[in-house]
């Protein structure tokens, strides 16, 4: 039973992955208007299917990284195992379920945050309260990037950083050499560039975070006894993950689409290419190199270095700033109600505690879907004028109320 | 631990300019060469188009989807066992 709801939350834990992050490859694209809002999502999606079932590498370490459930082949830790792995079943549950909550909250605000920070944050939440401050894995043993600090931390202060000087140095590049372009004839080629660079970033992005989720299932499943094979991940789950990712993808998570594709920067077409370009050599070289950066924090710095590029044009700080901070409470929000969610369903124990737990999970879910109709963005309306201190989609429920129930 | 991580992400910083930064500029040139090319409308003088220019163009565009193409080869190669190579600087697949 509880290994179905891990499964079940882990599936919709991936879904939150997929449509969180559609934004980060297509809303430069969408605001320039290169690719029609629907096209982008559906290429967004087909490119994340394609590259979660490219991501054949086993992904079964990935709670290594943070945490100590698995030892490094793969395999479950013996003493989280009685009863039907119930304990690591556990662990995984209330973890993912901080992690689905915490991409839920920042979509109603319309802010992009890491969806593998927010895994990541929900797992070292739900570890501590499981196994104390030292189920975590910190820093590893110092002998290579590892653990909460070298795997999560510093890059995420680096990530966007590099992204942004990349971008920075991209955009300012590309409007030297086409100065004597006329601005319309520059515009329509980049929309060109812009789709390619873009297309590249969606499918780094599904080989990247879909493999999470399956590496995540499967470990649930050895845990509990129904798979034993530590070098692959069964062929359903791959399914699973990758439909979902998609499912994810083509839904939109509008509301973010907006905050990086109007919010943070006026974006125009050769801009919009020198973002994406950044931001898929950067996830791409940090990956090959064998350290995974996270794609949201590489996109928002690709597009703030995109504005920083080009000369007068105004980059949003205020926007930049609550997104900065979002970032910085991502691992602890995301922890804690990882962290609640263990003592809640633990503490009363039986099928009781998890199902109470999922009943959290499936009404705070209702409650944000519910108060995101009050100023729903969506495909026709995610590029209207960006108003100034307005929250997301307030400055559209004003003035287009009609379509709304649409 | 900053140590590692200080050579990771200069490392990271070095190739993504190189490749980030340097194909939207390769792009760019292709985009100026093609206006060149047309001349007229396209062009903030408004001169007159130059043919050649258009071959030009088109062989930078080739050259930033050949770059591109290389990139699919490393997310590809990666989940298939292999690495790309490029030891002899013309990528080659090499298994890990």
């Amino acid at each position: 039973m509880l290994l179905i709801l891990v499964i079940g939350t882990a599936i919709a834990f991936d879904f939150t992955n997929g449509f969180h992050d559609t934004g980060n490859a297509m809303a430069t694209s969408i605001a320039t208007g290169a690719l029609r809002p629907k096209v982008a999502v559906g290429l967004s999606a087909i490119l994340n299917l394609i590259g979660a079932f490219l991501s054949v590498e086993v992904a079964l370490t990935v709670t290594n990284a943070v945490v100590r459930l698995q030892t490094s082949s793969g395999a479950p830790n013996p003493e989280l195992l009685v009863n039907n792995g119930h304990e690591l079943l556990m662990i995984v549950f209330c973890g993912l379920i901080g992690g689905i909550l915490w991409n839920l909250l920042t979509w109603l605000l319309g802010l992009p945050s890491s969806s593998s920070h927010a895994l990541f944050g929900g797992l070292i939440g739900s570890t501590m309260a499981a196994l104390g401050l030292g189920g975590v894995n910190w820093m590893g043993d110092g002998t290579k990037l590892d653990g909460v600090l070298g795997k999560v931390i510093m890059p995420a202060f680096a990530s966007p950083v590099v992204a942004a000087l990349v971008a920075t140095i991209g955009t300012w590049l590309v409007f030297r050499i086409t100065a004597g372009v006329a601005e319309r004839y520059a515009e329509t080629g980049f929309r060109w560039g812009q789709i390619g660079t873009a297309s590249l970033v969606s499918l780094a992005h599904g080989t990247n975070d879909a493999q999470k989720t399956m590496g995540v299932i499967t470990l649930a499943l050895i845990a509990y006894g129904s798979w034993t094979d530590t070098t692959d991940v069964p062929l359903w789950v791959k399914f699973a993950c990758a439909i979902a990712i998609a499912a994810g993808t083509y839904t939109g998570g509008w509301r973010i689409i907006r905050t990086l594709g109007k919010g943070l920067v006026e974006i125009s077409s050769p801009q919009g290419m020198a973002a994406e370009a950044s931001s898929a050599a950067v996830i791409l070289t940090s990956s090959h190199l064998g350290f995974a950066l996270s794609t949201t924090h590489v996109a928002t710095g690709s597009i703030l270095g995109s504005g920083l590029g080009k000369k007068g044009a105004e980059v949003r700080w205020g926007v930049a700033m609550r997104m900065v901070l979002a970032w910085f409470i991502t691992l602890p929000a995301a922890g804690l109600v990882g962290a609640v969610c263990f003592w809640l369903g633990n503490g009363i124990g039986g099928f009781v505690g998890p199902l109470l737990v999922f009943a959290l999970l499936l009404g705070l879910t209702g409650w944000m879907v519910a108060h995101s109709r009050k100023s729903a963005v969506h495909a026709g309306n995610v590029n209207e004028d960006w108003q100034p201190d307005a929250k997301p989609g307030a400055s559209i429920a004003a003035n287009d109320t009609a379509d709304l129930k649409a | 631990m900053f140590q590692l991580f200080g050579v990771a992400i200069s490392q990271v910083v070095a190739i993504s300019i190189l490749v980030g930064a340097g194909l939207p500029a390769l792009f760019a040139f292709g985009i100026r060469a093609l206006a060149a090319g047309a001349g007229g409308n396209a062009e903030v003088s408004g001169a007159v188009g130059k043919p050649a220019m258009k071959v030009l163009a088109w062989v930078l565009f080739a050259l930033v989807l050949a770059v591109i193409a290389v990139g699919l080869a490393v997310i590809v190669s990666s989940g298939f066992g292999y690495k790309v190579s490029f030891e002899h600087f013309f990528p080659t697949f090499i298994e890990k």
